[in-house]
């Protein structure tokens, strides 16, 4: 059973929707900017950011929408985008079918977290608190609300693997329309912007701290002088499809999935190897049917942090050899973590549907330990048939995606 | 019964309009808070949590769930207000 995608929608610090994104990318375009904000923060050295542009929820009724953190109001949107790209109704138009929905986020909403234990110790207590507040920090609160605003009755799950999440969504969605349990999957994954998630690798020395006063030269991944990564905010979700569903409602597939696959990395946290990357990289191609040379390019998941940079470097050179083109979008976009597999998905499909192929932005020199692949520094005109797209998360969750042209 | 003035009837409506997104032509004394405003139990918990800090006085949270109507909400604001001031 192939599984075809049919749908796209993203909210992304470069735009609405995977087009416009794309477009933006395409002009070599930055989401980053200078957050003077977290400079009273103690304790933190990096105050770069990519927010994520503006979005529009007045459309969601105010009932679904007073249970929605900014996370989830974005992941909404972006699922309203994909199903009208799939030319697929919400609601009975999705519940009369076989879906699943699996959307979900690295943790519930920082944000209302900050509001709510700020509240909790003023007052000592509950008081005062509101009764939706819980729905925005629970740990499902992005699948739950973007199941209320579709008015989605049906499977839904609640990927959390931050980083990984929206890959783990797809190879899931993947596996169960191949399975013939599903006929349509929507995957994906959002989160927001908060000073927690850059102190979290600021603390362990992986957030970008040297290019504050110049914000649009970070990240850099792969670069001699990158220093970290630069955090960011969006939703990405994907509508997944079997090719039966696909004939019979007569729509136009915009790429094939090809295989995916996880694999656990559990020797260290925060410390990826090459040789759990290569792994999964290597399990994704046997799952596929492929080998290394079937595959064009290479979408790696680089943040332009000094370890991981180099170990995703390698594992790519030992699966793929040194000719395999290479790129990452994180220089232009942030990490977005929760978000950043689908879109990058979505960039991979866009790049093969146009021909061309992205550059890392800020790559200038490639540093050491990062040589091995061909990167790729301007945009490349190249007809690509078949792509390879890696994210790995904290706690060694590994992830790759094989995505095919149609 | 104490009975609600312009300040609180007009406090009430903004925090209707503002928090719960109610159009102003619906903003009756006799409109029933679930049938006409939409309203359900979620909003009653938030109501009284935003009251509380419009008026800056408790309110009697088990009469609160009582009340079928922005008048009966109208009243309780002025009852706890007087409450309050006495």
């Amino acid at each position: 059973m192939k599984v075809f995608v049919t749908g796209m929608g993203a909210i992304t610090s470069l735009g609405h929707g995977s087009a416009t994104t794309f477009a933006a990318l395409v002009r070599g375009e930055s989401g980053i900017r200078a957050m003077p904000e977290w400079r009273t923060l103690n304790g933190l050295h990096s105050y770069v950011a990519a927010p994520a542009v503006d979005h529009d929820v007045s459309r969601i009724p105010r009932a679904v929408r007073r249970s929605m953190s900014r996370m989830s109001e974005m992941a909404a949107v972006a699922s309203h985008q994909a199903l009208a790209h799939a030319d697929l109704q919400a609601g009975g138009g999705l519940n009369e079918r076989r879906v699943l929905l699996a959307v979900g986020s690295t943790i519930g909403s920082p944000q209302i977290m900050e509001t709510y234990f700020r509240k909790m110790f003023e007052k000592n207590g509950p008081e005062g608190q509101l009764s939706t507040s819980f729905f925005k920090i629970m740990s499902h609160s992005v699948a739950a609300n973007v199941a209320a605003s579709l008015d989605f009755n049906g499977a839904l799950l609640s990927p959390n693997a931050a980083c990984a999440t929206s890959t783990q969504a797809l190879i899931l969605g993947w596996e169960m329309i191949r399975s013939g349990s599903y006929d349509i999957v929507i995957a994906g994954g959002a989160d927001e912007l908060h000073s927690m998630s850059v102190a979290t690798f600021d603390i362990v020395q992986a957030a970008s701290r040297a290019y504050n006063d110049r914000p649009e030269e970070s990240s850099r991944p792969f670069d001699a002088a990158r220093d970290g990564l630069v955090v960011s905010e969006g939703a990405g979700v994907v509508v997944l499809e079997s090719e039966s569903s696909v004939c019979k409602r007569g729509v136009r597939p915009l790429a094939e999935i090809l295989g995916g696959a996880y694999w656990c990395d559990s020797s260290h946290m925060s410390q990826s190897s090459a040789a759990t990357m290569a792994k999964v990289m290597q399990l994704t191609l046997e799952r596929a049917g492929l080998k290394s040379r079937d595959v064009d390019y290479v979408n790696a998941h680089a943040t332009g942090t000094v370890h991981g940079d180099a170990e995703e470097a390698k594992a790519i050179g030992a699966v793929f050899g040194e000719k395999i083109r290479v790129s990452s979008l994180k220089g232009h976009l942030g990490h977005s973590f929760a978000a950043c597999g689908a879109i990058e998905a979505m960039a991979c499909i866009e790049m093969m549907n146009a021909e061309l192929l992205l550059p890392t932005r800020n790559l200038r020199e490639v540093g050491a330990g990062c040589e091995g692949v061909t990167h790729i520094r301007e945009i490349s005109p190249s007809p690509t048939r078949r792509i390879l797209s890696s994210n790995f998360a904290f706690g060694g969750l590994n992830t790759s995606l094989l995505i095919s042209k149609v | 019964m104490t009975e609600a003035g312009p300040e609180i009837i007009d406090q009430v409506n903004q925090l209707m309009r503002a928090e719960f997104e109610i159009p102003r032509e619906k903003l009756q004394p006799t409109s029933s808070l679930k049938e006409d405003l939409g309203l359900d139990s979620l909003d009653a918990v938030d109501m009284l949590v935003y009251l509380e800090e419009r008026l800056g006085t408790k309110l009697d949270a088990e009469r609160l769930a009582q009340v079928q109507t922005l008048g009966d909400v109208y009243l309780l604001a002025a009852a706890s207000l007087s409450r309050g001031q006495a």
